[in-house]
């Protein structure tokens, strides 16, 4: 056989090995057999010698093509290798996107305080400072400050949990407006405070009432004061956490610490004002009580009443996450269920 | 106070739709909770009248046949006792809506044609509480002098045409607490003048005043009037009389009794009617109870009077407790022909106790305790002699008795109209002013911008400039006011440092998954003071509502494991919660109240998954928890010594108290066996949990840092395998390593703990992965290795540990 004929044998052998290997070791090996050093193709190069001189430029220029043929085969047949692994691989790797994930436990606020955090970060962007005072407080600031009377019915024990004769659970927040005004030096600044907290009552639980529960105070004082800056406000607030397309309306109240004093009805949100149930067929829902600070509170506490004045304001922060979650028993506040708890996940703020 | 929409009209001319004036008054005054139409809803119902009456064998039935004003007489069978021939009763004919929204049709009864049905009040929506006694049971039966005719509707005869409006008064409203205050309120409203009528009465009888001896403590009942009548015919109260007392919520009982309820709904005077047979023996006392003595009341209960209570008495024995309700040996019987009636102020707050001691609360008390008007006394007493002597044929005594006659002045308030409209943030001028206060029945002294308001004695609320205020702001409408915004000086607003930093910490520990919780401050004494390192003397209340919520807790941790167990309790046992909260005590003779969180964790620590990523919650998973809440706020680690100590609630060993810089900051364990043994829903549970004083540590917090960069040159870490003695805790190791390490040591950390056969009894094994860095420079090997061997003899040397 001469040369071109093994160079033809060779090309039609060489082409099948390479179709042959399905793995990267059988193709290296065949690599190896056809174009390596010691391969096929060489050993040809090597029998040039028995091969006539006119002829071998013929042959060394067939043995380069051949090469480049197996070289062009061998690496197109590796790519498919390759890529058929990685499918492989890949399908190997598959998993079902639709199991599900692993979760962590996911942390909650408390439903009193997301209404609490929303109303203290409103207030401080108006300029009120947010004031913590005791809970634990004395009965000179919690009424004789706040111009309750020895004998108003709230300073009974039947009504306030007392602790000696002199100290007891505040009933109010509003001796924390008391220990402020004493405090406030209005030559530098108004006074513009909100004061939280947990206050206490003599009541015992069931559905609408608590022997514990969470308020908030406000308190403006200055020069010039008035009962329309009041009414804004107060609507304001409304709007804030009713929606701002609520109606309002103020009503003339009744409390020790103010005078002038109104509550603040807003329109039912849940029949918008038509009657309900919520509302008990008055269109309106009672949301908090405000009022011009008693010129009695402020000369309690050194200030002239002559000269300064301002309004004051207290909210039911449990009442006010009554009406806008919906719920219709306050002691779902504080048992803690966790299913109950869960739900205000979505609420943070 | 129920106000009737009629009645007021006898005072003033109304002519708004009640609704609308109801929205009024509220938006004004006084808050109108409800408006009741009692017709509402009714239909047909009309007046009948029984023509005959037989009753059905053997049955309780009666067949009657009716006159309801038609050509033929209706046949209608009636089970009610009290029906009978001759009788105007109430007729609901076939087609009829009745209370309840109840229709009624023609039927048969036991094989009777039945057309219609014979009504009780109840029937037609009348509250048990104000129908007479005599109809309770059975049907209505119109007096002779209703003035009705067989065919024509009730509703006018029942006064249930009218529209009745609840005042839902603030306690220093009392004035509205009767017809003419009330009409002095609306008139104010609407912008009339009420027509209050005074009393012409004839006195016929001879003087009595000499006839009772009458002893009255003035500081008790600084007023006290009594008139005497005979002859009195006790029987119905007229139709007129019935119609008002029940609209206003009160039952006609007879002429006497109904006549004082009249005259307090009329004038807001509580008024009281004696027997005079009670005081025979010519003596009457005003004085406190006695110790000991007893009262049977009206109501028939038997009360152990206080020696706070007022009382009435013959002389002797009380015969009605002052202010709130009479005795029943005092009472007007049918048998009673003579009477002694009376028309008091008495001390407020006293009424107000007896009736809150008593639980007897009446519309007399409630009036008294909120304040009556002072000028009404007289004429009060003179108005029920007045319908006594019309209705009860009563010949009225010479004179009244005022045993005391204290006289209040009327209040003139000075303030100007200037500081008026600078709190209400108006410009209402003065004639306008003036216009408002005499709406509301003041007189007015003015004098430029000075004015003097003089106040009638039934509001006496107003004393000072302020109350004028509220009178003008509200009749002016706060519906007018503008809505501003304060225009003030600029304040910054926000929180304090210290809260700050709570919120923080409480954005941390949710971000970290826990639950926010919120638990009573009240709890038992005992549990007050668990989980509490050294308990301070509690916190406890006077009069608490039950033993459980007696005592201020000393921890949060009590509350979060009553949540613990009630969840439990409910199947709910994965927890991650968390309270931010106070705690008190009363350490030093004073009340202190700390700021502390506390969390508490069961069950997993990821929810439990399929790939089985997950296990239980432990002592060190908490413990990682909190270090890494400490690592947040900037807390130096090496500064947190954690010391196994024992706390009472908690694992005896299990349990460490956490100290930074040798302060106690708080505790962190599992609860004891010893606390969820004793719960039926925590039992056989493993609850681990912190609680930190954050009173202490915020002190230690700084605020603001500088920042530096990321390391330029690698770090080097190395490994230390030791055998240690078990009672060397990994504290006292690291310590050693610590100080022998040098100053490249950026981090120690344990990779592995081993207890168990494969080593030496009474050994553990503890391996760390130890961290060397220089910041400014490349670490050496040389420089690690010279560290490493000096940690290697620090631990031989100090703690006698092998390197393994």
């Amino acid at each position: 056989m001469d040369l071109f004929d093994k160079l033809k044998e060779l090309h039609e052998q060489g082409l099948e090995e390479i179709k042959k290997a399905t793995d990267e070791q059988t193709l290296n090996k065949v690599r190896v057999e056809l174009v390596g050093r010691k391969g096929e193709l060489t050993k040809i190069l090597h029998s040039m010698r028995d091969v006539a001189p006119e002829n071998r430029r013929e042959v060394g220029q067939k043995v380069n093509e051949l090469r480049d043929l197996f070289n062009k085969q061998l690496d197109a047949t590796k790519a498919e290798i390759v890529k058929a692994v990685l499918v492989k691989k890949l399908e190997d790797e598959k998993i079902d996107v639709t199991l599900p994930g692993c979760e962590g436990h996911l942390g909650s606020k408390h439903p009193i305080n997301v209404i609490l955090d929303d109303l203290e970060s409103y207030f401080i962007g108006m300029g009120y400072k947010v004031v913590q005072g005791p809970e634990i407080e004395t009965d000179h600031y919690c009424f004789e400050m706040m111009n309750l009377p020895k004998d108003h019915p709230a300073r009974d024990m039947q009504a306030t949990f007392y602790i000696d004769s002199e100290d007891l659970l505040r009933t109010q927040t509003s001796g924390d407006q008391a220990r402020v005004l004493e405090k406030h030096d209005f030559s530098k600044s108004p006074l513009k405070m909100v004061g939280p907290g947990k206050v206490y009552r003599r009541d015992d639980d069931d559905a609408t009432h608590s022997h514990q529960f969470m308020q908030m105070e406000g308190l403006v004082v200055d020069k010039n004061v008035t009962m329309s800056d009041l009414k804004g406000t107060l609507e304001m607030i409304a709007k804030h956490v009713f929606g701002q397309d609520r109606a309002t309306r103020l009503r003339p109240s009744y409390f020790p610490f103010t005078e002038p004093s109104v509550e603040m009805d807003v329109s039912c949100f849940n029949c918008d004002g038509k009657g309900c149930p919520i509302c008990k067929y008055t269109g309106w829902i009672e949301v908090l009580g405000a009022g011009m600070v008693h010129p009695n509170v402020l000369e309690n506490a050194g200030i002239d009443s002559t000269v300064y004045g301002g309004f004051a304001f207290g909210l039911g922060l449990d009442r006010f996450a009554i009406l806008k979650y919906g719920i219709d028993d306050i002691r779902d506040f504080y048992t803690n269920d966790v299913r109950f708890l869960k739900q205000f996940r979505k609420e943070e703020n | 106070m129920l106000v009737s929409y009629n009645w007021l009209q006898d005072f003033l001319n109304l002519d708004q739709d009640p609704h609308d004036l109801a929205e009024k008054i509220t938006r004004t005054g006084v808050e109108i909770a409800d408006v009741k139409h009692p017709e509402e809803g009714l239909k047909k119902l009309v007046v009948g009248k029984v023509l005959d009456c037989k009753g059905v064998e053997g049955t309780h039935l009666h067949l009657t046949h009716v006159d309801v004003g038609e050509d033929e007489p209706l046949q209608i069978v009636c089970g009610a006792p009290n029906v009978a021939a001759g009788e105007l009763v109430i007729v609901a004919l076939h087609g009829a809506r009745i209370a309840g929204n109840e229709k009624i049709k023609k039927g048969k009864i036991r094989g009777m044609e039945s057309y219609g049905m014979i009504c009780g009040l109840q029937e037609i929506g009348f509250s048990d509480s104000v129908v007479p006694e005599e109809f309770v049971d059975g049907i209505y039966v119109f007096p002779e002098d209703a003035d009705v005719k067989p065919g024509q509707d009730v509703y006018e005869a029942l006064g249930m045409d009218d529209y009745i409006l609840d005042f839902d008064i603030t306690p220093n409203r009392a004035d509205t607490l009767s017809m003419e205050g009330s009409a002095y309120e609306v008139g104010a409203i609407v912008d009339q003048k009420p027509k209050v009528e005074d009393v012409f009465l004839k006195e016929d009888g001879p003087d009595w005043t000499d006839s009772l001896d009458v002893k009255v403590d003035e500081k008790l009942a600084p007023k006290f009037y009594l008139r005497k009548l005979t002859g009195v015919k006790i029987q119905p109260s007229p139709l007129w009389m019935q119609r008002r007392l029940w609209n206003a919520g009160i039952r006609p009982i007879n002429n006497v009794v109904d006549v004082t309820n009249y005259i307090m709904l009329l004038t807001g005077q509580p008024m009281h009617a004696y027997d005079a047979k009670t005081f025979s023996n010519g003596k009457l006392e005003v004085r406190l109870a006695n110790k000991g003595e007893k009262l049977t009341l009206l109501n028939e209960k038997e009360v152990d009077l206080d020696p706070n209570d007022i009382v009435i008495t013959d002389g002797e024995k009380p015969v009605m407790m002052a202010g709130v309700m009479g005795g029943l040996n005092s009472e007007i019987t049918a048998e009673t022909t003579d009477v002694i009636l009376e028309s008091a102020i008495f001390d407020p707050t006293l009424v107000r106790k007896a009736a809150l001691r008593h639980a007897n609360r009446t519309e007399a008390s409630s009036r008294y305790e909120k304040g009556v008007n002072w000028d009404g006394t007289e004429k009060a007493i003179n108005m029920a002699a007045l319908l006594l002597r019309n209705d009860a044929d009563a010949t009225v005594d010479e004179g009244i008795i005022k045993a005391t006659d204290t006289k209040r002045k009327p209040v003139v308030v000075k303030t100007t109209v200037s500081y008026i409209n600078h709190v209400l943030g108006t410009e209402i001028s003065a004639k306008d002013m003036i216009k408002i206060f005499d709406r509301l029945g003041f007189m007015v002294e003015h004098d430029g911008d000075n004015i003097a308001v003089h106040v009638p004695n039934r509001r006496w609320d107003i004393a000072i400039p302020a109350d004028l205020v509220e009178e003008v702001g509200r009749i002016y409408g706060y519906d007018n006011l503008k809505s501003t915004q304060p225009l003030l000086a600029e304040t910054h607003g926000g929180y304090s440092e210290k809260e700050e930093m709570m919120r923080r910490m409480k954005a941390i520990v949710e971000g970290q998954g826990l639950m926010e919780a919120i638990s009573y401050s009240l709890t038992s004494p005992e549990k007050a003071v668990r989980y509490t390192k050294d308990p301070k003397d509690l916190v406890k209340v006077q009069m608490p509502l039950n033993s459980s919520r007696s005592a201020m807790r000393e921890n949060l941790m009590t509350g979060l494991v009553d949540a613990a167990s009630y969840n439990f309790a409910r199947k709910q046992t994965q927890l991650a919660l968390f309270e931010q909260g106070r705690v008190y005590d009363h350490d030093g003779g004073t009340f202190n109240e700390h700021e502390h969180l506390a969390a508490l964790y069961s069950g997993n620590t990821f929810a439990e998954n399929w790939q089985h990523l997950t296990q239980k919650v432990d002592f060190y998973f908490v413990k990682g928890q909190l270090t890494n809440l400490f690592t947040a706020i900037g807390i130096d680690l090496e500064k947190v010594v954690y010391k196994a100590e024992g706390i009472k609630g908690m694992h005896p060993t299990r349990t460490a108290a956490i100290y930074i810089d040798k302060q106690y900051v708080g505790m962190i364990g599992m609860i004891a066996h010893a606390v969820t043994l004793a719960d039926k829903a925590l039992r056989g549970s493993e609850l681990y949990g912190y609680e930190i004083n954050l009173d202490v540590i915020i002190p230690m917090l700084t605020k603001g840092m500088t920042a530096t960069p990321a390391p330029k040159f690698p770090a080097i870490e190395r490994d230390l395998s030791l055998l240690v003695n078990k009672d060397v805790t990994n504290q006292e190791v690291e310590n050693v390593i610590k100080s022998n390490a040098g100053k490249y040591l950026t981090a120690l950390k344990v990779i592995d703990v081993y207890e168990g056969s494969h080593i030496e009894v009474g050994k553990k094994s503890i391996a760390y992965s130890l961290t060397f860095l220089n910041r400014k420079d490349t670490l050496t090997d040389k420089v690690v290795n010279n560290a490493m061997d000096k940690i290697r003899a620090g631990l031989e040397n100090d703690l006698d540990i092998k390197v393994r």
